[in-house]
């Protein structure tokens, strides 16, 4: 395999908020590499820090200390002329979308070239193609306050691709949308990250949006990262009380467990063995029955994965041997609190 | 009810009135607009923060805006009388109503200029805008229609200070209402002249929302 290199990367990264008595430090020392050509995925719970950590890749959040690279060069050490200019190879969208109101969503697209000093014709003739790339040609003419939600947004990535990027950051992109008009606009990231070879840059609290298209992931949890790995691999075993609790519990309703529930285990299976009845074996082979909590199955960039919270036996020789019955055929299991 | 000279008379009055507000409203915005703009842009949220300037030009136009019209009207005599070299006149009463309307119009485009999405702006300095562009290309542009509502109230409020101007001698609508109906009792007269302010004020108000709301693309 070919050595990876970094697109971006952050070196040391805090990020500190004067508040009227004291500061509150928001970053933690972030240390972060995000390769060419993927989807990195960002995911935390609601004030983990994801916003101020992108906003902190392209500077519209200086970090208080630290350094962040970008394809090699070091922004944070770039006077604002400078980093103005560097900003062109970043393309940002955001989960309002804001759009100039007063702008057709062509002049909107062409709104960064104007900005960078692209000649008016050229300019026109780039944004059509940009909003045919995103499947809007019909309604170039049409103001935003006459545009969906995903339509407002896929002007936003069209303009947002305008300068040609090397990267593309999405704050919460998907986060106004409904299901279906989200699972639009994933599959078009991952077609411009396709064909394009733009990198990508998801932040994101639902797992699933994750799922859909990023090929690594990094959990953020009180300004720190407490896990980073490929999706598949946190997916699987996640190895923090907080990778457990977004890998589990996104998509469902925390408060309808109700009590704790003894000797459960979160069991996936990955592809093929989906489809074995090794659960039915089992219990034919031990001679006693587990307890089906939740389960069910997703399309992840590895694969199809069935998940399922299991309850096992209180006999603790039982239990321990029907778990050992499930590693041998490869299926991750693994003790949870399930309240 | 009028004769030919009478007629005559509110008529040049009308003409005079419609050009010293049209005019001060003008040189009110080559004050206020600019000062608006430097109001925003230095805020201490802005796009470029210079917070002591911005409180320095806040507490000035806090300042005359809280005089009112009629007693700056006085007050700034001195000044008036060494600026212009006399007190009473049109050109006397249009320094007075520079004064006044230069920072009321600040206000006026600051709170257009900040009712923009401040995640719009977000979006055009991700895209590496500088504030000038910012300014220019984002901040005006969306502000429009509601600087040109702005404009309609600039307008009309700019039309009672030169009416009240009319009092020390700058002529128009308001002075004759102050020479025949208060000085001499005339109040027929004193009545038409407020119709006919009434009627002005009407006209530029409905105008501006007219063309305001024409150019909104929000609707
Ligand atoms: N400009 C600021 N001044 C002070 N505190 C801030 C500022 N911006 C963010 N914070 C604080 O930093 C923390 C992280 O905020 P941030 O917006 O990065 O979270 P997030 O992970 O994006 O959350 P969400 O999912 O709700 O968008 C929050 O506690 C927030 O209050
Ligand atoms: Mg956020």
């Amino acid at each position: 395999m070919e050595e990876k290199e970094a697109m971006i990367q952050l070196r040391g990264v805090c990020k500190r908020f004067p508040q009227k008595k004291d500061t509150i430090e928001v970053l933690h020392n972030i240390d972060l590499d995000i390769y060419k050509g993927e989807i990195f995925g960002i995911i935390g719970l609601s004030g983990a820090g994801k916003s101020t950590l992108v906003r902190c890749i392209n500077l519209l959040e200086r970090p208080t200390a630290g350094q962040v690279f970008l394809d090699g060069m070091e922004l944070t050490s770039l006077g604002e002329k400078e980093l103005r200019v560097q900003r062109h190879s970043m393309g940002m969208i955001f989960q309002q979308f804001h759009p100039l109101m007063q702008k057709t969503a062509l002049e909107n697209v062409m709104f960064p070239m104007k900005i960078s000093g692209v000649p008016k014709e050229k300019a026109q003739e780039r944004a059509k193609e940009l909003l045919e790339l995103v499947g809007l040609s019909e309604r170039m003419l049409s103001y935003p306050a006459q545009l969906s939600g995903g339509q407002k947004q896929r002007v936003a990535i069209a303009r947002a691709l305008a300068t040609e990027p090397k990267v593309l950051l999405c704050d919460e992109a998907t986060s106004a949308l409904d299901p279906n008009t989200t699972a639009g606009v994933l599959s078009l990231l991952k077609d411009i990250n396709e064909r394009l070879g733009i990198t990508i840059v998801v932040i994101t609290h639902e797992m699933s949006v994750i799922q859909k298209i990023c090929s690594r992931v990094a959990i953020l949890d009180g300004g720190d990262i407490a896990e980073i790995g490929s999706v598949e691999e946190i997916f699987r075993s996640p190895k923090t009380q907080i990778g457990r609790e977004l890998v589990f519990h996104d998509g469902e309703k925390k408060e309808a467990y109700v009590g704790h529930v003894p000797y459960c285990y979160r069991t996936v299976f990955k592809g093929d063995s989906a489809n074995e009845p090794i659960l039915g074996n089992m219990m034919i082979e031990y001679g006693a029955p587990v307890n089906i909590l939740s389960g069910n199955t997703r399309n992840i960039k590895g694969g199809v994965f069935g998940q399922m919270i299991l309850q096992f036996p209180e006999d603790a020789e039982v239990r321990g041997k029907m778990i050992q019955y499930l590693r041998d055929r490869k299926v991750e299991v693994e003790e949870v609190e399930y309240v | 009810m009028f004769e030919q000279g009478m007629l005559l008379l509110v008529g040049e009055a009308f003409l005079e009135t419609l050009f010293m507000t049209l005019v001060s409203t003008f040189f009110a915005y080559v004050i206020g607009l600019p000062l608006g703009m430097l109001l925003v842009v230095s805020d201490k949220d802005g796009i470029y923060p210079i917070v002591s300037l911005n409180k320095i030009f806040g507490v000035i136009i806090n300042f005359i805006r809280s005089v009112p019209f009629l007693i700056l009207l006085v007050a700034i005599t001195p000044i008036t009388k060494i600026v212009v070299g006399t007190v009473i006149g049109p050109k006397a009463a249009s320094l007075a109503l520079l004064v006044a309307a230069g920072p009321f119009v600040a206000r006026l485009v600051e709170s257009s200029l900040k009712e923009v999405d401040k995640g719009v702006v977000e979006a055009a300095q991700s895209m590496g805008a500088s504030p000038f562009q910012i300014m220019t290309k984002v901040l005006l542009p969306e502000a429009t229609p509601s600087l040109l509502l702005g404009f309609a109230i600039a307008v009309t409020t700019i039309l009672g200070y030169s009416a009240m101007a009319g009092i020390c001698g700058a002529g128009g609508l308001g002075a004759i209402a102050i020479n025949y109906g208060y000085y001499r009792g005339d109040k027929e007269i004193m009545y038409v002249m407020v119709v006919l302010l009434v009627l002005i004020v009407q006209v530029f108000q409905e105008l501006g929302t007219r063309i305001s709301r024409h150019s909104d693309k929000r609707l």
